[in-house]
């Protein structure tokens, strides 16, 4: 008990003397997962709604196929990934490997299809009135999107926020595709699986907790633009 | 003529089950019209085929004498105006929405505070301008969705159900409304109602609805069942007609062809049944009587003859009409 409480002091106290090595691994983290919030983010919303709009045959199916990767473990992405990006791989000359843009590409990967789902239901569950109104009101498809993606801001907010949270928390791609490089590919999520196996409980310990801050600080910022909304 | 719309061969269907079915319709422009019906009747489908917002089944839609595709182009757009039975205002301000009404209808910026401004008047909400949606009542939203329709000046402006849950007060606003914009020259004002004084009140033509078709008898004495061998039979009444339609499941009986009398008549009428007199009402410059024959009929007679045959509540009449008054859809 005492090692626990201890561990936990400790790792206390890294954060609030502002321990650079803790800092630069929570700094790379971020990056990557805002960098690829962004890029999937810009391309899911659209998609989304587009899709969410748009009648077509085979729409079922395609939502079918969203759902089934956004269970998709994260593993199977940084595989895949591994396999284009290896030197022998059909993108190997990218020289992408062990970069952070290796990782920023399958964390994109790896959110996209939770934002645009999340982006779909956002639509569906808009005011039913909302794109009949619109539409009578003369909107083309393009102010159209922009109109619905405004009126639903706080729920494609949220599929954001849902999709980075995803991203920061992510390891076994960030692990096969950024090698854990320190200072360079090395996340949180990377740092706290090598630092508890080499035993420096504290220091993955104190990662854990910045994780967990993060993640309090975007609900938090999202309850309060929700409550501002209302 | 110039047409607001010419309908041709329209069908609507939902699940296999045909809910709008109009071989032709023609409404002229700058006219008041009324859609009667009752719930269920088509009425809201058919304004949505008219606002072009849902496409029909089958047939084609003319507006303002020129075929109207869907999605239609930004100039036929530009010339409908269509308020939603429930309408919705988007979050802001009443002035941030007919703003947006006026950016997406592509008027350039310089326009649109005159634009907002006689909108505004012409639907009396000039206070609201300011006042945030999620704070109007529902007789003031009614009428800021409308200012929203009419700020870009369309030609047709289509109300579903504009009376709908609404106070005395509200609903006169909306009349003087519906009255005013209609005196406007070749305005085109379409709207749906349930109630038919009202309509009849306020319109210039009516238009009347049963289960998605068009009937030109007013909505009195409608009935529902089955025909069989010229003989319809709504489930307590047998009802002859002169129409072998086998797929008909309707009709109608205009209350000016049924005859009441206090003796059953000796005639050549096929249709006559006895009753009891269970409702007298003034209608314009007729009387309204209710009859219950096992099935409600109403009759419109004159005043004078309300005098003559000395009718009173739960007296015992007798009804008869012709078979050819009965129009069989």
């Amino acid at each position: 008990m005492n090692y626990f409480i201890d561990s936990f002091s400790a790792a206390f106290d890294l954060i609030i003397s502002f321990d650079p090595a803790i800092y630069q691994i929570a700094i790379t983290s971020v990056l990557i997962s805002i960098t690829a919030a962004v890029i999937a983010a810009s391309l899911a919303i659209p998609a989304g709604v587009t899709m969410a709009l748009t009648p077509f045959r085979g729409k079922a199916f395609i939502q079918h196929i969203l759902n089934t990767l956004m269970a998709m473990p994260t593993v199977v992405i940084g595989l895949l990934l591994y396999g284009l990006f290896s030197r022998l791989g059909p993108l190997g000359h990218w020289g992408l490997l062990y970069t952070p843009t290796a990782i920023i590409i399958a964390e994109a990967i790896l959110i996209f299809p939770i934002m645009m789902n999340l982006s779909i239901t956002a639509v569906q569950s808009a005011d039913p009135r909302l794109i009949p109104t619109l539409m009578s009101l003369g909107a083309k498809p393009l102010p159209l999107m922009l109109q619905v993606i405004r009126t639903t801001r706080l729920a494609m907010l949220a599929a954001v926020i849902t999709g980075f949270g995803r991203a920061i928390g992510e390891v076994g791609a960030a692990m096969m595709l950024g090698g854990n490089i320190e200072g360079f590919t090395r996340t949180m999520t990377t740092a706290i699986a090598l630092e508890t196996s080499k035993g420096d409980f504290e220091l993955g310990l104190a990662l854990g907790l910045l994780l967990l801050i993060i993640a309090f600080a975007l609900n938090f910022i999202l309850s309060w633009l929700n409550s501002r909304h209302d | 003529m110039t047409k607001a719309y010419q309908l041709s061969n329209i069908k609507v269907s939902f699940q296999q089950n045909v809910v709008l079915d109009i071989p032709e319709l023609t409404i002229p422009k700058g006219k008041c019209v009324a859609l009667l019906g009752e719930n269920g009747a088509g009425k809201s489908t058919l304004l949505n085929v008219l606002a072009c917002l849902s496409k029909a089944n089958t047939g084609s839609v003319t507006l303002l004498n020129q075929t109207a595709a869907l999605p239609l182009s930004s100039s036929q757009r530009q010339k409908i105006g269509f308020v939603q039975q429930h309408p919705y205002l988007l979050p802001g301000s009443v002035e941030d929405n007919i703003k947006l009404a006026l950016k997406l209808q592509g008027i350039p910026a310089t326009q649109h505070s005159q634009l907002i401004k006689q909108a505004l008047e012409q639907t009396k909400t000039t206070h609201l301008a300011l006042q945030q949606t999620n704070s109007l009542s529902g007789g003031e939203l009614k009428r800021v969705a409308i200012a929203r329709s009419i700020a870009y000046q369309p030609d047709i402006l289509l109300l579903d159900e504009p009376f709908s849950h609404l106070d005395q007060h509200h609903i006169q606003l909306l009349e003087e409304f519906i009255v005013s914009f209609a005196q406007q020259q070749n305005k085109t004002i379409i709207f749906s109602s349930h109630d038919r004084l009202q309509g009849m009140a306020l319109a210039d033509n009516i238009i009347n609805l049963v289960a998605g078709k068009i009937t030109s008898s007013p909505l009195l004495n409608v009935f529902h069942g089955s025909l069989s061998e010229h003989l319809f039979d709504t489930g307590k009444l047998q009802i002859h007609s002169t129409s072998t339609q086998s797929n008909a499941h309707h009709i109608a009986i205009d209350p000016r062809e049924i005859i009441i009398s206090a003796q059953a008549l000796q005639s050549s009428m096929r249709n006559s049944f006895s009753g009891r007199l269970i409702l007298i009402a003034e209608e314009e410059e007729s009387v309204r009587l209710t009859v219950d024959c096992g099935e409600s009929f109403h009759v419109l007679i004159s005043p004078e003859s309300l005098k003559n045959l000395d009718l009173s509540l739960g007296k015992s009449v007798h009804l008869s009409f012709k078979s050819t008054a009965v129009t069989v859809f």
